[in-house]
């Protein structure tokens, strides 16, 4: 199945000519809006600690929720072979990425929101499908405000995005669909992303 | 007795143009004139860096084209050898679609420059794309240091466009080191957290392996193979 961000698959990247124009020219005119409109990303905003906080609350937010799955999905017994030996790693590597989060925010970390996994969890067919949503909407959702975060965090967080796109990768290639099917991944708004989490049931 | 130079050594310019790359054109220009061994070398050598201290936005997209050029053309040679060919389709598919991937991705960063794109440089990956298995090897160890490149330049980014197109890019160069990892049974998502590399770091792996030459391969199949 297809994650949130497979709608704009092969979209020409229009937004080389403004790169373009901003590097050759020296001058980083405003184009963000060029980058938009591709990716549905959310504006670039100005880089601020307190937009740190808030992007970094939402990532928290994406990784509570997958660590919550596989821990849950484990906790079942209904997984087996690949799929148990996926979970298990990714459930503790998500628990590292939550850990590191709430460590940067200190006091300003959300409250954990609560869970419910039960329908996506009932086979393992239904935690295959859901687990690759669930990557692809993170990944999503990292796409679209990771470069709106100051370059100090950029750096941690660049290397905890490409595990979770090996992570998206790996369930995609157990459910036999393309682990990669695009050149580049699309971004999607953070409120997008939060409000699909809700309307599947899976945060409330 | 006369002294010998750096610029005596040195006349194709390899090994300026390397340092040129690691310590900047200024130090690099300095060093052709000085004499080898002597006090004004090696303090020139020791000091902090300015060329890896001061990574521009253009030096990172000139270093992306060369290296995704290099990805594409080792994919794009392997099919023309027939190597993706003789593959399971399993592997035929995973090959194809990386390479048709690093292609999209050297046009993209082509648009980026314009017209400061630097000519093609010449590759030859002898050996390594002329059977299945050292393909696989060496596609899985470029993958994944595609991904320590990307994941280290991104905070050197000054341009958030810029940065918010890499990330873009990074997230399917990791999706391939995965696929490729488990294409040879390796662990897809081996830590939490990946291992960035600088992009001094990544050119130095790259110049180590030999695979860009300076002229163009003689035969389509086979030896002599350039070594740089």
């Amino acid at each position: 199945m297809d994650g949130p961000g497979r709608s704009s698959a092969g979209s020409g990247w229009t937004r080389a000519r403004l790169l373009r124009a901003a590097i050759g020219g020296g001058a980083m005119v405003a184009g963000g809006a060029a980058i938009a409109a591709r990716t549905d990303g959310d504006s670039l905003a100005a880089q601020s600690k307190d937009a740190d906080a808030e992007i970094l609350n939402f990532f928290l937010l994406l990784e509570v929720v997958q660590e919550g799955f596989y821990r849950e999905a484990v906790r079942t017994g209904r997984l087996n072979g690949d799929l148990l030996t996926f979970a298990q790693t990714v459930g503790e590597q998500e628990s590292e990425h939550v850990a590191f989060l709430a460590e940067r925010l200190g006091g300003r970390a959300d409250a954990r929101p609560t869970l419910n996994f039960e329908d996506a969890l009932s086979t393992p067919d239904r935690f295959r499908e859901t687990a690759i949503e669930l990557e692809e909407a993170a990944l999503a959702g990292y796409v679209g405000q990771g470069a709106n975060l100051t370059r100090d965090m950029v750096r941690p967080v660049a290397t905890l995005v490409s595990v979770e796109a090996r992570q998206a990768a790996w369930v995609r290639d157990l459910a036999g669909v393309s682990p990669a099917p695009r050149a580049a991944d699309p971004a999607r708004k953070a409120d997008r992303v939060v409000a699909d989490l809700r309307e599947r049931g899976f945060v409330s | 007795m006369t002294e010998l130079t750096f610029d005596a050594l040195d006349r194709d310019e390899a090994l300026t143009e390397a340092i040129g790359e690691l310590f900047g054109s200024t130090r690099a220009r300095f060093l052709r004139t000085a004499t080898l061994g002597s006090a004004a070398m090696l303090s020139t050598l020791m000091a902090p860096s300015e060329a890896a201290a001061k990574v521009s936005d253009l030096d990172i997209l000139i270093f992306g084209l060369r290296f995704e050029r290099l990805q594409a053309t080792f994919y794009t040679q392997a099919e023309e050898l027939g190597t993706i060919g003789r593959m399971s389709a399993a592997k035929q598919e995973w090959a194809r679609t990386l390479g048709a991937h690093e292609r999209a991705h050297v046009r993209i960063i082509k648009q980026v420059l314009g017209p400061k794109v630097e000519p093609r440089p010449f590759f030859d990956f002898g050996e390594d794309n002329e059977t299945g298995a050292a393909f696989t090897r060496t596609a899985v160890a470029m993958e994944d240091l595609t991904v320590a490149l990307l994941t280290g330049v991104m905070p050197k980014v000054r341009d958030r466009r810029l940065a918010a197109a890499l990330f873009g890019l990074l997230t399917v160069e990791a999706r391939h080191a995965a696929w490729a990892r488990n294409i040879v049974g390796a662990a897809p998502a081996a830590q939490a957290f990946d291992e960035p590399r600088t992009l001094q770091s990544v050119q130095g792996a790259v110049a180590r392996t030999r695979f860009v030459v300076r002229q163009p391969r003689t035969s389509a199949k086979r030896r002599p193979r350039f070594t740089g």
